[in-house]
């Protein structure tokens, strides 16, 4: 099993340029920190006017940030919005070969659609088209990446024969993911032949269940891209401490915080019913698991927050139900001090690590490494 | 920096409150109901005075208009017409009514000792055209509200999420002011969704003032539905945040 982390860039009022800039600067210190303790790669999300819960409409940036000050972490779109309003499909395929130039081949490229109306209504798109639209956009970004000459006609958008330049570092082109939120999304990913990015985590045998579906069906996809990747990673919160009910009490106020964030924006099916938005989407669900049952430390199932024994313990349980990677939030609101987020990242490295570096290790063996 | 929350102006909206008799309200199913609902978004800061202090306005804040007709009741057929400024207590979807108008005297009676919902008689209406459906409110003759849902398509029942409401009332036994959660079932026969169109809008029949300014509309939707008004199960202290101030009355 791998591990990452996953940035959001929740900034607390009142806004100041001080505060902006101090929230990237020790997203881009953890990350740097992370590289040097062996996570494998860092996911930042695209969000657009979710104020507080995400200032960070261009990951591209950040992403290009943290590639410029680590040398091994791999950096991850967490996810593009596949959306025209929002992004160009052209653009994404310049944007993205530029990063996996200057990252040295470290990009790899979620895929998504966004789930609220708060951004959807923002940029005035259509929810009943976005699913549309993702389906599309992925279908035409690997030939964008890898043919000389490129032309389309397509439903949402088109262009006639130019040559789109640079080509991605990574030959054939950086390994593709889906977010996963909606019920199904899963399998989109698995016909597809694309990573799944889990963005919400759901219960341990609902986990089971989706992992299961997906290598079962991407055994026999038709990739849209020239490679498969057959990932499955999952989301969680971290907070590591020493000392239990300290980690618990700590990293539960970091999860309170993040839902109490998420609950404020408007998700795409409250505001606008639409058949393309069967669920609330990532932030109810995140929420709701964030929130759930707690054992005996008062952690709930699953969330990894506490001593390093029951990070293991419940990281041994994602691993047995087949998930791949764990990305990890941080911080909500900078509710926990940088100090102790870096101890917290440095204890998860010499006390959880080492639990899962040999599996870690036979996977990418098997996979011919990477 | 503590969080965003509401801070209606209790005192001027307790004039709207309706009486209850305690909590103790057995669930009613109502069938065949006939709901117009449009989405509208507000400006975000001056909603902020609509909603109380118990709960967090959404991002962006938008107003929910509700026109509905309820062709059978204990009370006779009724039609209700109310808006809701949507908000979260916690981290639950919720919306404050304003005020609600009902056109029939006995079911006003019981709506507003029962569930607390903040009645007053106005002449309500819901019209089917082929073109839209428009739902309007008339009190002392003047035209206080009309929306529209135009641009009609057919959807499905399961992709509508109405959201549950939260009343201000007051408790006859102590003579205090509480917010009660009215969450009602929703069974769904028929459903659509079009645009929303706002036709008129009087803001001071419904004690917005100048705070509700309607901007980017979001969406309508016109459904058939048996409504099942539950027992009450939570009341909140309406002057504090909801994660501090909620009380179990049911189970």
């Amino acid at each position: 099993m791998k591990f990452g982390l996953f940035y959001e860039l929740s900034v607390p009022r009142p806004w100041t340029r001080e505060s902006e800039k101090t929230v990237y600067d020790r997203a881009i210190e953890q990350v740097k920190l992370a590289d040097e303790l062996g996570f494998n790669s860092v996911f930042a999300v695209e969000h657009h006017f979710l104020e507080e819960y995400s200032h960070c409409p261009a990951p591209e940036l950040f992403l290009t940030a943290c590639a410029m000050v680590t040398k091994k972490i791999r950096v991850g779109h967490g996810i593009i919005i596949c959306v025209p309003e929002f992004n160009h499909p052209i653009k994404i395929a310049e944007r993205t070969a530029v990063l996996d130039i200057l990252s040295g081949g470290r990009l790899e490229v979620g895929t998504g659609r966004s789930a609220t109306w708060t951004e959807l209504g923002g940029f005035r798109s259509n929810p009943d088209e976005t699913k549309k639209t993702w389906d599309e956009f992925v279908r035409c970004l690997p030939k964008m990446w890898t043919q000389e000459r490129y032309s389309y006609q397509g439903r949402s958008w088109s262009m006639p024969q130019r040559t789109i330049v640079p080509k991605p570092y990574q030959k054939p082109h950086p390994p593709m993911w889906v977010a996963v939120t909606s019920p199904g999304t899963e399998i989109d990913a698995a016909e597809r032949g694309m990573g799944a990015l889990g963005l919400t985590f759901g219960g341990f045998k609902e986990q089971e269940v989706k992992v299961k579906n997906y290598r079962k069906i991407i055994a026999n996809c038709e990739p849209v891209g020239e490679v498969v990747n057959d990932k499955v990673t999952t989301v969680n919160f971290l907070y590591c401490n020493e000392d239990e009910a300290t980690g618990v009490k700590v990293g539960g106020r970091m999860t309170g915080t993040f839902n109490y964030l998420a609950a404020q924006l408007l998700a795409a099916r409250e505001a606008f019913p639409s058949k393309s938005y069967p669920s609330l989407g990532l932030l109810p669900s995140l929420r709701r698991e964030a929130a759930g049952p707690g054992d005996e430390s008062g952690a709930p199932e699953g969330i990894c927050i506490g001593s390093p024994a029951r990070i293991v313990k419940q990281l041994k349980s994602w691993e047995s139900v087949g998930v791949d990677q764990v990305n990890f939030l941080l911080n909500a609101l900078e509710t926990i001090p940088q100090e102790q987020v870096l101890a917290s990242l440095r204890l998860f490295a010499k006390e959880v690590m080492p639990h899962f570096q040999k599996s870690s290790d036979a996977a990418a063996a098997a996979a011919g490494g990477r | 920096m503590p969080p965003r929350l509401g801070n209606l102006d209790l005192a001027a909206f307790s004039r709207f409150a309706a009486t209850m008799k305690g909590y103790k309200s057995d669930s009613l199913v109502l069938k065949g109901a006939l709901i117009l609902e449009a989405h509208m978004e507000l400006d975000d800061d001056p909603a902020d005075a609509l909603i109380p202090k118990t709960m967090h306005p959404s991002i962006p804040a938008y107003a929910i208009f509700n026109v509905t007709h309820y062709p059978e009741s204990p009370w006779g057929a009724f039609t209700i017409g109310e808006i809701r400024i949507a908000g979260r207590t916690g981290v639950r979807p919720r919306g404050f009514v304003l005020r609600s108008y009902v056109d029939n005297d006995n079911a006003a009676r019981e709506l507003g000792a029962r569930w607390g919902y903040p009645v007053a008689h106005g002449d309500v209406s819901l019209r089917q055209f082929h073109d839209r459906i428009s739902g309007r409110i008339r009190v002392a003759g003047k035209t206080v509200l009309e929306i529209e849902e135009i641009d009609r398509e057919s959807i499905s029942g399961n992709d509508i999420q109405y959201i549950a409401s939260m009343h201000l009332a007051r408790n006859k036994e102590d003579d205090k002011l509480v917010l009660v959660q009215i969450d009602p079932e929703f069974t769904f026969s028929k459903a659509e969704r079009g645009k929303p169109r706002v036709v008129a809008l009087d803001n001071d029949a419904f004690g917005a003032g100048s705070h509700m300014k309607v901007m980017n509309p979001i969406g309508a939707t016109f459904a058939t539905a048996d409504v099942t008004l539950p027992k009450i199960r939570y009341i909140c202290n309406p002057e504090l945040p909801a994660m501090q101030g909620t009380t179990k009355v049911a189970a």
